[in-house]
């Protein structure tokens, strides 16, 4: 009997190298250290941390999150620390428990992104700066600049020039045509982008008669989405040659690895956290097995991969 | 903070019985864990995505020997979630992330202790009766809920067979004091007074517009009180942000997590 081969599990996302193919998402994750009592956070791909703005943000009054059928919506608002207070007091304890990390951004002007990006290219370990420029729960949540290919070009454009570091771009399901958003990020200057963020959605109470969400609308999440996201990654693969990072819906390995399929460098793992905190570390499991009971040795031997005829 | 470092655990229903609206569940999980009363787990145990996230239920016992632990919920059959959890059996499996939360604080000083609960609310309070037991501590327990079938079964009430505790309370008038646990603590605050001070202070957990109710009544007395707050949650653990509430903190204010800063607040604390 011969020893079964460790897969090689290892992820290219432009010059970021992944252990892994395997990140927590933006905003379901916190600063990553909240899941250090379940698990070392170092095991995964990479931590995206929760969306950073220049100052301190309130978010939205609550309610703020409605469960729906196999997801649920949420209008956080982007509440967070500021980068401040990340770049001073989070990042170093990331530093310390060995994590790769990502910080996710977002502005109410171009110059706030700016700003932003320039005080976290003073971060030596960071990874790489996503730029949000696509929450749906907020004015300034950058859905102005990411909804329409020439607002989006400009902004990471600006974004672009503001920082060395690699430069992810989080694009917005809510347009009509995904590959056209792609390709302006990728014109633009991104090193890859992330898709897809929540899709708008709404709640309402028949008897009250008032929206379940302060916000009136919020941002679908979860198992619900994944057939729409899956769908959209596929398209921006095929519209873009940078890295396209894949996210939505995703539960389990199975999940992950249709999205590696289709193309995705790496996936991102969202609201399966709520329900589970270890599951992004079970999905990095989950495709070790796979790789192993498939003899697959090498992640880019699969990824990619889908058959469309025979 | 939190108390006491969270765990990700997969357990086995010992039993899982209901009477009238209320359930009691015992859970066998891998490792004893301590909580502080007020502490809540996140569980989910029935198949499919729908719903997609677990339920908080408030942690009313834990027990264990030789490195196996036990859990115990009392919970309400409110939505879909627990109707699905009342129907699962022994020997079902279920996951729970746990302990979560601030809970209760039992200042040292010599006082009396009035743990009030509000419909489902009264499984957050039980633990705190079992604890102030444990220590000998004067307490009293004012149970409200809008009708008699609403009440927790006595059986199930921690020192309920001590004379005088247990102050049931009805908004219809069908058990026990007729009127909102808020008008009942009134009276009790009224004989208190012909009966001479003492220090006394108020765990509470039930509905928003209860604890707002009772803190506006206690703290004009100088009665402190500790509320435990519901809200909606989707992680339970303080990643999701969901389920804040807004919070006067000294100078400044802002929205706390009910999940993580709470679910326990000072009472002065909550912007009502």
């Amino acid at each position: 009997m011969t020893q079964p081969v460790t897969p090689d599990l290892s992820a290219r996302v432009g010059s970021v190298l992944l252990k892994n193919p395997v990140m927590s998402a933006s905003g379901t994750f916190g600063y990553g250290l909240e899941f250090t009592p379940f698990y070392d956070i170092s095991r995964l791909g990479a931590v995206i941390v929760k969306g950073l703005s220049l100052l301190p943000t309130p978010g939205n009054a609550p309610g703020r999150i409605v469960e729906t059928p196999a997801g649920m919506l949420n209008a956080i608002g982007l509440q967070n620390i500021g980068v401040e207070r990340f770049v001073n007091e989070v990042a170093p304890r990331l530093d310390d428990a060995g994590a790769t990390y990502v910080a996710n951004i977002y502005g109410r002007t171009i110059e706030e992104y700016e700003a932003v990006a320039r005080r976290l290219s003073e971060v030596p370990a960071l990874a790489a700066i996503e730029l949000n420029a696509s929450c749906p729960n907020v004015k300034e949540g950058g859905l102005a600049f990411g909804s329409n290919p020439e607002g989006l070009s400009g902004l990471t454009r600006r974004v672009r020039a503001a920082t060395g570091k690699p430069l992810w771009v989080k694009l917005s399901p809510n347009v009509s045509d995904i590959g056209a958003i792609a390709r302006a990020a990728e014109e633009a200057g991104a090193d890859a982008v992330t898709l897809i963020n929540t899709i708008v959605g709404m709640a309402v109470d028949p008897r009250t008669r008032r929206p379940k969400l302060s916000n009136v609308t919020g941002g679908l999440s979860g198992p619900a989405i994944k057939p729409v996201a899956l769908r959209m990654v596929w398209e921006a693969c095929r519209a873009v040659k940078i890295p396209v990072i894949g996210i939505g819906g995703i539960q389990d390995a199975g999940d992950a690895l249709e999205f590696l399929l289709v193309g995705a460098a790496a996936v991102q793992v969202g609201t399966a956290n709520f329900r589970n905190p270890n599951a992004c570390v079970e999905i990095v499991d989950g495709i070790r097995d796979f790789f192993v009971r498939e003899k697959i040795f090498r992640l880019d031997d699969y990824r990619g991969t889908i058959r469309l005829r025979d | 903070m939190p108390q006491g470092s969270p765990r990700f655990v997969h357990g086995k229903i010992l039993h899982n019985s209901g009477s009238g609206i209320f359930y009691r569940m015992e859970v066998a999980i891998p490792e004893r864990i301590d909580f502080v009363p007020g502490q809540f787990a996140m569980v989910s145990g029935w198949p499919g995505n729908d719903p997609l996230l677990p339920r908080p239920l408030a942690i009313f016992r834990s027990g264990g020997v030789r490195g196996k632990g036990t859990v115990e919920f009392v919970y309400k059959v409110v939505g879909r979630g627990t109707a699905l959890l009342s129907g699962l059996h022994a020997g079902d499996p279920l996951a729970l992330t746990l302990p979560l939360g601030h809970g209760f604080e039992f200042p040292g000083e010599d006082r009396s202790w009035w743990l009030v609960g509000g419909g489902v609310g009264f499984s957050s309070v039980f633990p705190a009766a079992v604890a102030l037991e444990g220590q000998r501590a004067d307490f009293e327990i004012f149970l409200g809920a809008r009708t008699r079938d609403q009440l927790p079964p006595g059986e199930w009430i921690p020192g309920g067979a001590v004379p005088g505790r247990v102050h049931l309370c009805t908004d219809d008038g069908t058990a026990g004091f007729f009127g909102t646990v808020a008008a009942a603590l009134r009276d009790r605050i009224d004989r208190r007074k012909s009966t001479g001070p003492s220090r006394v202070a108020i765990l509470a957990c039930g509905p928003r517009e209860m604890l707002k109710a009772v803190t506006e009544l206690a703290l004009p007395l100088d009665i402190r009180v500790q509320v435990s707050l519901e809200s909606s949650m989707a992680c339970g653990f303080g990643v999701c942000w969901g389920c804040v509430t807004a919070i006067r903190d000294g100078e400044k204010s802002g929205y706390r997590r009910v999940c993580r800063e709470g679910p326990v607040f000072d009472a002065r604390e909550v912007i009502w």
